[in-house]
């Protein structure tokens, strides 16, 4: 199986890796500086999975960007995951246009130098 | 918040200046900063050492630029502090001078934005993030823009008539980095740069200076300065983003809650605004503001755009200058430089700009991170 891009990220099951405060806020992705609603931190904030459904609440088709490692044209959505975190990364190319509200999965698709890399397409 | 500033002693706007903002070229930042302040110092009938201290305002020249350039005026050894808080590094510049003069510390204060294009450099969280890279400011606004169209129905075309009006109204405004009107078809003929926005409906980033200076009444006595021309500030507020539900975006009620605390501070109702200059670094921001300031409900601003209810003479001048998209947003000056367009347009100075009879506005800054800034300027 191909190495992970962003292994800190999400797992080869393109589930995401968050977490949660004692307070109950979720996060994405898990960090231990602190949490945004209470000001937990270290051992409070602890890690969970997030299943990597959630629903799109709005997406683009980028034409033009500066950075070349990165070519136009692409696609962004935003998502909200069903556990709260809201999202904003690359949908799976090439993303006809989406209706907000359409239920999205997380999933790996190949990119270099054999690595795989998250994507987010319409649920099947 | 112990007081607001309406609590302290009156402040007024007693001198306003500009370097033109440009296209990004071979100008040093000195020559941009200097030009603005004696600008400033002329239209208040000052001269350099009557300024008590300074606040500089950019976000792009690296450290402590300020003294290198304040030096040419004079090094009288004025207090001198560098503001940086992205977009609205100008506006908070000019905050921190109000509040300075609105104590009792200094009875005159300088708030000068002076900017060029550089690389930004933001230090890394030591968090990751999916694809952060990937989304540009101007794809960022083009998420807003879809979600916006969708919600509320309205159709692309629409969103970009803010482009028309404000390309309209920087061409009547000679310190504009964009001086031409734009009908609808060539705003939206234009390069595409996300979804539907395309170059002219997105702020063109470039260089320039504006500086305002502000003065107690003291100040303004004990150097017989012209009281008649003075503008009060009547209100100044800034929040930074919380954590709000899922869906609900930073740029809608971040806003909405500071233009609320600037409304209640000066008493006064969004219905009592003529000029209002906000943030218009893309043409659906000017829609999501002015709903969130109170002209209109949610969803209802492209109904005040199509009937002229924004245009200079018509029911609130939204953007008089060009606003970011026409005058342009060179970044650290650009939240003084508001404070300037409305000044003018309260003295009844603005020219072909003029919005008759104005006696309120407001000035709205938001700025990456998120933070959003609101004053409320009243005629004496
Ligand atoms: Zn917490």
């Amino acid at each position: 199986m191909d190495a992970l891009l962003k292994p800190s990220l999400y797992t080869p099951a393109a589930t995401l890796l968050g977490g949660r405060c004692a307070c109950g806020h979720v996060f994405y992705p898990m960090q231990t500086h602190g949490c945004e609603v209470c000001g937990r931190h270290g051992g409070d904030l602890q890690p969970m999975t997030l299943s990597g459904r959630g629903t799109l609440l709005s997406s683009t088709v980028v034409h033009l960007h500066a950075d070349k490692a990165r070519p136009a044209p692409f696609s962004i959505g935003k998502i909200a995951l069903e556990e709260g975190p809201v999202v904003r990364t690359l949908l799976v190319d090439p993303a006809p246009s989406i209706a907000p509200g359409t239920a999205m999965k997380a999933t790996l698709v190949p990119v270099e130098d054999g690595k795989r890399d998250l994507r987010f397409a319409p649920e099947r | 918040m112990a007081r607001t500033l309406k609590d302290l002693r009156p402040v007024y706007i007693v001198g306003i200046g500009w370097h033109p903002y440009q296209n990004p070229g071979p100008t040093p930042y000195v020559t941009l900063g200097v030009t603005a302040i004696r600008a400033a110092l002329a239209d208040a009938a000052i001269e350099w050492p009557a300024v008590e201290s300074a606040y500089v305002a950019t976000a792009l020249l690296g450290m402590a630029v300020g003294r290198p350039m304040l030096r040419h005026l004079g090094a009288t050894g004025l207090p001198i502090a560098h503001i940086e808080n992205a977009s609205a590094s100008g506006s908070t510049a000019f905050r921190q001078a109000c509040i300075e003069v609105a104590s009792g510390i200094s009875d005159v204060a300088l708030a000068v934005g002076v900017d060029k294009r550089n690389p930004v450099r933001r230090e890394s969280t030591g968090i990751d993030a999916l694809a952060e890279d990937a989304i540009a400011q101007f794809t960022h606004f083009s998420l807003l823009t879809n979600e916006y169209a969708h919600r509320h129905g309205v159709s692309f075309e629409d969103i970009a008539r803010v482009a028309v009006k404000n390309h309209r109204n920087g061409a009547k405004n000679r310190n504009a980095q964009r001086q031409k009107e734009r009908t609808l078809d060539e705003v939206l003929g234009g390069k595409r740069v996300a979804g539907s926005l395309t170059a002219l409906q997105c702020t063109p980033v470039g260089e320039g200076a504006a500086a305002a200076i502000v003065a107690s009444e003291d100040g303004i006595r004990r150097l017989g300065l012209d009281a008649s021309r003075a503008i009060r500030v009547a209100g100044s507020t800034a929040r930074s983003e919380r954590v709000y539900p899922a869906g609900q975006g930073f740029d809608a009620v971040l806003t909405k809650e500071t233009a609320g605390l600037a409304l209640q501070e000066a008493q006064i109702s969004a219905r009592d605004l003529d000029i209002i200059e906000l943030h218009d670094a893309f043409t659906v921001e000017e829609l999501h503001y002015i709903e969130n300031i109170g002209l209109c409900p949610e969803g209802q601003g492209v109904h005040l755009l199509k009937e002229g209810a924004l245009e200079i003479g018509g029911r609130c001048a939204v953007n008089p200058s060009g606003g970011l998209i026409a005058m342009g947003h060179p970044i650290g000056p650009t939240g003084v430089g508001q404070i300037g367009e409305i000044v003018l347009q309260l003295r009844g100075e603005a020219g072909a700009r003029q919005h008759r009879g104005a006696r309120t506005g407001l000035a709205h800054m938001v700025g990456v991170g998120a933070v959003c800034y609101i004053h409320l300027l009243q005629k004496a």
